[in-house]
């Protein structure tokens, strides 16, 4: 029960922009996937989400090839939250997180539509502000909306909770501490009703308290990948960022020189 | 607490219990509006006569061969411009997209220029007849619309904006198509021609209303159902795949939808300009962006107006008519010019 790319490559007019990306990711668990800018971190989050076809290699979904899998039976077993386009029109923020909605015509989910959305609206804080239109709403607050929706799509009764993924593109991008640490919780929380969760960080100290494993990229390649511990050493950190940085015992436990 | 802020679903197809009353307001509206267009003319008729005069008398000729179909046919074409503007835009994400733009309405212009230019030197007004025209509008539109499935490899190709530059560079080569008929036409031709440009409803029949319709009823009818998928396309077409719309699929059914509707409109009624372009965005305004909500109500606003500007047409300077797309244009381009206005105001 996992995503998993066996040695997914993508190469766009004879640039390699990755190469033999092994990863997988399992219900119930938060890998983190980190490395410095243009390492290729959202192009294998892209891959892994279907968007765009590898050039070789494969992305399975419960041992299901992705790419065979009709696009309607995707959207039920992974959200996705990534830099999001700007809307022509004016949405309200209500009508926004609905579209994460995919169980009108189901059966057994329909019926629990305002339940789900109740619960994630206060879920996420975001009471206050779902009559207003989403252009009104700054940078960040616009974030949360989308993570509200990707959280919606993935709801089902927790009777039924078959697994389930969330792919997230620099979520905390854009938040003040107190949401960054909020949404950090519902992750951690939604981890528990047998969703596993891939996240890009940009902040290793995030990445150090909150994620079970953690892979670290560089130039299309994946550098080390394996528990947070394993993968967060100085020697490892530094040559990856060129940079010197140290790790502590002590809180935060990475810092830069 | 928070339950009455979370709007019933309402009806899933249409909306909000809000968006449903609006509806239903628009729908009286266009209903009132077609009673009057038919009873106001150059020939007043009183309600009671409809009811009441003998089957034969000049009142029952004038209302069912002269006044219903024409009636009929701006109230489809006003329908299906405004539907299909409010689906373009959001197709194409972009509030200045019109039924125009794809280049439809300028291939049925092409087919009606050659039908009323070229076919005469070859064969005789009799042999066709009634038929040409809106045949040669159909058959224009569709070789546009094939060119640009071609040259956008099934609309797939590079995304929207591709779409919208092979349409405007489309819509470009057909102008120039069109430019060399009028300098080759003589003045008759050219005053038909001149005239078909600026649209009308005069002159249908119920032979060529009843094909039309059907084309332009079962087009709309299809699109309604695609109206989730064109809110959800609103987040980008990365975005809306992962939400399970097949974009592809989706585009495909929007365009060859959009196209025959349009085509058989324009080529029975001519160029009427700015409906398909204003009223989604008064739609918009009335009742809100959601295309649930959007496509019937652009459909009910377009008729109703359209219906509206055939009854000024044909009464203003009675017995005379003007053509109904200088009304449409002269209603519709100062409300575009405010439309851009606004636009930039929001941008703050």
């Amino acid at each position: 029960m996992t995503i998993k790319s066996k040695g997914i490559s993508l190469t766009i007019e004879g640039k390699r922009i990755i190469q033999n990306i092994d990863l997988e990711v399992c219900p119930g668990k938060l890998v983190a996937l980190l490395g410095p800018n243009g390492a290729g971190k959202s192009t294998v989050l892209k891959v892994l989400a279907g968007d765009i076809a590898p050039s070789q290699g494969t992305v399975e979904y419960e041992n299901i090839d992705l790419f065979r899998m009709p696009i309607i039976e995707r959207a039920n077993l992974r959200s996705v939250m990534s830099q999001s386009q700007s809307i022509a029109f004016d949405f309200t923020v209500m009508e926004i997180i609905e579209m994460g909605w995919l169980h009108n015509n189901h059966e057994y989910y329909a019926p629990h539509y305002r339940d789900a959305l109740t619960e994630i609206v206060q879920m996420c804080e975001l009471q206050s502000l779902i009559s207003r239109k989403f252009n009104t709403l700054s940078g960040g607050e616009q974030k949360r909306v989308h993570f509200a929706r990707a959280l919606l799509q993935l709801w089902i009764p927790e009777t039924e909770a078959y697994p389930r993924y969330m792919l997230l593109d620099e979520p905390l991008a854009n938040l003040d501490i107190y949401h960054e640490l909020k949404i950090l919780e519902i992750i951690k929380n939604h981890l528990s009703k047998n969703i596993g969760v891939l996240i890009i960080l940009h902040d290793l100290n995030t990445a150090n308290k909150f994620a079970d494993n953690v892979a670290l990229m560089k130039e299309g390649k994946i550098v080390k990948k394996g528990l947070t511990k394993d993968v967060l050493t100085e020697p490892i950190l530094s040559a990856t960022y060129q940079t010197k940085i140290k790790v502590n015992d002590t809180t935060p436990a990475i810092t830069y020189m | 607490m928070i339950k009455t802020l979370i709007p019933e679903q309402g009806s899933y197809l249409f909306g909000t219990r809000k968006q449903l009353s609006i509806l239903f307001f628009l729908t009286t509206v266009c209903v009132v509006a077609f009673f009057l267009a038919i009873l106001n003319g150059s020939y007043q008729i009183s309600l009671t006569e409809i009811f009441s005069a003998e089957q034969e008398s000049i009142q029952k000729v004038i209302i069912n061969d002269i006044r219903l179909p024409r009636v009929l046919l701006s109230l489809l074409v006003g329908a299906s411009l405004g539907m299909c503007g409010a689906v373009l835009q959001g197709l194409f994400r972009n509030p200045l997209a019109d039924p125009g733009l794809i280049g439809v309405s300028a291939g049925a212009a092409l087919g009606a220029a050659i039908a009323i230019v070229v076919t005469p030197k070859f064969i005789s007004e009799s042999s066709f007849g009634l038929f040409l025209l809106p045949i040669a509008g159909v058959l224009g539109a569709s070789l546009v619309i094939g060119l640009l499935f071609t040259l956008t490899k099934g609309f797939g190709y590079q995304g929207t904006t591709y779409l919208l530059l092979v349409g405007i560079a489309i819509n470009a080569i057909v102008g120039v198509a069109i430019g060399v008929l009028t300098y080759i036409s003589t003045d008759s031709e050219l005053r038909t021609l001149t005239f078909w440009t600026m649209g009308s409803f005069g002159g249908i029949t119920w032979l060529l209303l009843i094909p039309a319709s059907f084309v332009i009823i079962t087009s709309l009818l299809l699109l309604i159902p695609s109206s989730r998928n064109l809110d959800l396309i609103q987040l980008g077409e990365a975005e809306a795949s992962r939400l399970g719309v097949d974009v592809k699929k989706l585009k495909i059914r929007v365009i060859l939808c959009c196209a025959s509707c349009v085509g058989a409109s324009v080529a029975l009624s001519g160029m009427i300009g700015f409906v398909g372009l204003v009223v989604p965005h008064l739609a918009r305004l009335l009742g809100g962006v959601s295309h649930r909500y959007l496509l019937p109500g652009a459909a009910l606003l377009g008729a109703s107006i359209m219906v509206s500007a055939d009854l000024i047409a044909r009464i203003i300077i009675q017995p005379a008519e003007l053509p109904i797309g200088l009304i449409t244009s002269a209603i519709g381009s100062p409300f575009f010019l405010w439309l851009i206005f606004r636009m930039k105001k929001n941008d703050y």
